[in-house]
């Protein structure tokens, strides 16, 4: 099942018991993030929230918490409400070995049906803009797309990029806009910077539930994220012309916002609370002038909460940070067996993998360091045994209790590189690294006394089927 | 809920007095939305007091104009190209 926008998938969530409608009204602050904030302590399950009486503003429609529960997220990519966290991320390899699926140009979008230019702009009239954390320093959009091309390459359809970034509202027609060192808008502002030109951007809102995952998906600088929208919906994802900078961008939008990034212009910004669960800034951010807005009629103001984790964001980017590492070190190293790279967007990446030779598993914590996603994460990479599962902390903390040694299992890297907004770092950006090698060690590595480990019975497993079958 | 909004004097978080209303509700008389013009601190009238009042808005959150002179860019601005 293949949802075209955010409305349709809405409405599937609401007929799968995962949406609450708020129906009485709320203060725009601090109702409506403390909800969201509060929505996914309900569990596995939490639903999203959908609020349309909101104090002051004339219908206002505002979701949130959407893709904030691993039931949501399976409903997301199509699966059962029920489906376990890690069968979501196998299902998740599984489609991206049909990647690339080229997306579907169509015309008419809805969200053509009304616009607002140049001086009229005003994204206060457009957007119920809320707060979200008390120390933030406005309010922030932290869930829409942004489109924007390599001013070197603008004809290569893949090294244009669609991500998520942090975006304060600043004036009627003024926003500021964070891209981290290591992802791919950076590369392209700077070299528009780099030229003396400004950056073309498109930013949407509310888009279909499959684009926000895709968003914040950590692929390669020559990947297409509309391509692996198609591989994850199994159906091409619908993309048409933005009019006024001829981005691609999703069909199916609330709201397209087109402007520049103002080159070589930096203005004070934030802070704001991140997805570390700290808060970063101020820092001289840069500065995005709004040239149009066009949006669905009462479109829908789709956000989210982030704090201290687990909120939204952390469903959001949980799978789809696990598969790209996953498929890189695959392909180099095939013993790999799992990449559990879900606790803050991979800032620990948890690997399981076969041993060729001693020294291997240390290997391939090396490699996890030197991916795209690694430089500026993966601050700490724990190495287990293939045996062991990645998503099952207890096996986890069992291989660390058990397999793990300091004298020489525990290697540091110094003055490696990180994102700025990893609190750790003694400067901003540079961080020692932490490799951890729990696995068993493998010949000629003879330390430690293993000898045999004990293993499930045989009978086992037919026996819990049969207990299964007795505590019904 | 109060249909009267006082309109604030100086900035909650750096204590600027010179400010501007960004935006007034689609709700006549509702709220309304202030920036200050130096840290650019902007919030709604009706939030709750820890972030609209200078004398119950955390210590920890507040920002100085030395604050702000230092802040780093981010990210830094490249040299041009030479062509
Ligand atoms: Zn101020």
């Amino acid at each position: 099942m293949a949802y075209d926008d955010l409305r349709s998938f809405l409405q599937a969530l609401d007929e799968e018991g995962q949406l609450v409608r708020i129906t009485d009204e709320v203060m725009p602050e601090p109702d409506i993030a403390a909800a969201a904030n509060a929505a996914p302590r309900l569990g596995d399950a939490a639903p999203a929230l959908y609020f349309d009486n909101v104090y002051g503003f004339n219908g206002a429609r505002i979701a949130m918490n959407v893709h904030g529960s691993w039931a949501n997220h399976a409903l997301a990519l199509g699966l059962p409400k029920q489906t376990g966290t890690k069968e979501q991320v196998e299902e998740f390899i599984r489609r991206w070995d049909t990647f690339p699926i080229p997306p579907e140009w169509r015309d008419d979008a809805p969200w053509a049906q009304n616009s607002v230019e140049g001086e009229d702009v005003n994204i206060f009239d457009v957007l119920p803009l809320i707060r979200l954390n008390d120390g933030d320093g406005g309010f922030y959009l932290d869930k829409a797309a942004v489109i924007s091309k390599d001013p070197d390459d603008p004809e290569n359809s893949g090294k244009q990029n669609v991500g998520v970034y942090r975006i304060e509202a600043k004036g009627k027609r003024k926003l500021a806009l964070q891209p981290v060192p290591m992802h791919d808008i950076a590369q392209h502002l700077r070299k528009a910077e780099e030229k003396g030109e400004d950056l073309p951007i498109a930013i949407t809102l509310g888009n279909d539930p499959v684009i926000s995952i895709v968003a914040a998906t950590p692929m390669e600088y020559d990947q297409n994220e509309y391509e692996l929208a198609g591989a994850l919906r199994g159906a091409p994802a619908p993309v048409t012309k933005a009019p006024h900078t001829g981005l691609p961008v999703p069909w199916g939008s609330e709201v397209v916002i087109e402007g520049v990034i103002e080159g070589r212009k930096r203005e004070i910004e934030g802070p704001f609370g991140e997805f570390t669960g700290h808060y970063s800034g101020g820092r001289k951010m840069t500065v995005v002038r709004i040239d149009r807005i066009s949006y669905r009629t009462d479109p829908i103001f789709e956000h989210l909460y982030l704090g201290m984790p687990w909120t939204e964001i952390d469903y959001l980017m949980a799978a789809n940070t696990c598969v790209p590492l996953y498929e890189q070190l695959k392909r180099e190293f095939p013993e790999v067996q799992a990449v559990n790279a879900m606790y803050t967007h991979g800032l620990v990446v948890i690997v399981s993998t076969g041993k060729r030779y001693g020294g291997f598993a240390k290997a391939v914590g090396m490699r996890v360091l030197t991916t795209p996603h690694g430089l500026g994460y993966a601050a700490t990479v724990i190495v287990v045994d293939e045996d062991v599962d990645p998503f099952n902390l207890p096996q986890v903390m069992w291989a660390l209790s058990t397999k793990m040694n300091p004298s020489g299992d525990l290697i540091t890297l110094p003055n490696l590189s990180v994102l700025e907004l990893a609190p750790q770092a003694i400067t901003p950006g540079i961080t020692d690294k932490l490799i951890i090698d729990a696995t068993t060690p493998a010949s000629p590595d003879g330390r430690g006394n293993y000898g045999n480990p004990v293993r499930d019975l045989p009978e086992a497993d037919e026996w819990l089927t049969k207990l299964r079958h007795l505590v019904k | 809920m109060t249909a009267t909004i006082a309109t604030p004097t100086e900035c909650p978080r750096c204590g600027y007095e010179s400010l501007q209303l960004l935006y007034s509700s689609p709700v006549a008389g509702a709220w309304e939305v202030h920036q200050c013009r130096r840290c650019l601190y902007c919030w709604r009238t009706c939030e709750p007091d820890r972030r609209t009042r200078r004398d119950a808005y955390p210590d920890s959150f507040k920002m100085t104009a030395e604050d702000i002179r230092d802040a780093p860019e981010v990210p830094t601005i490249p040299p041009l190209r030479q062509s």
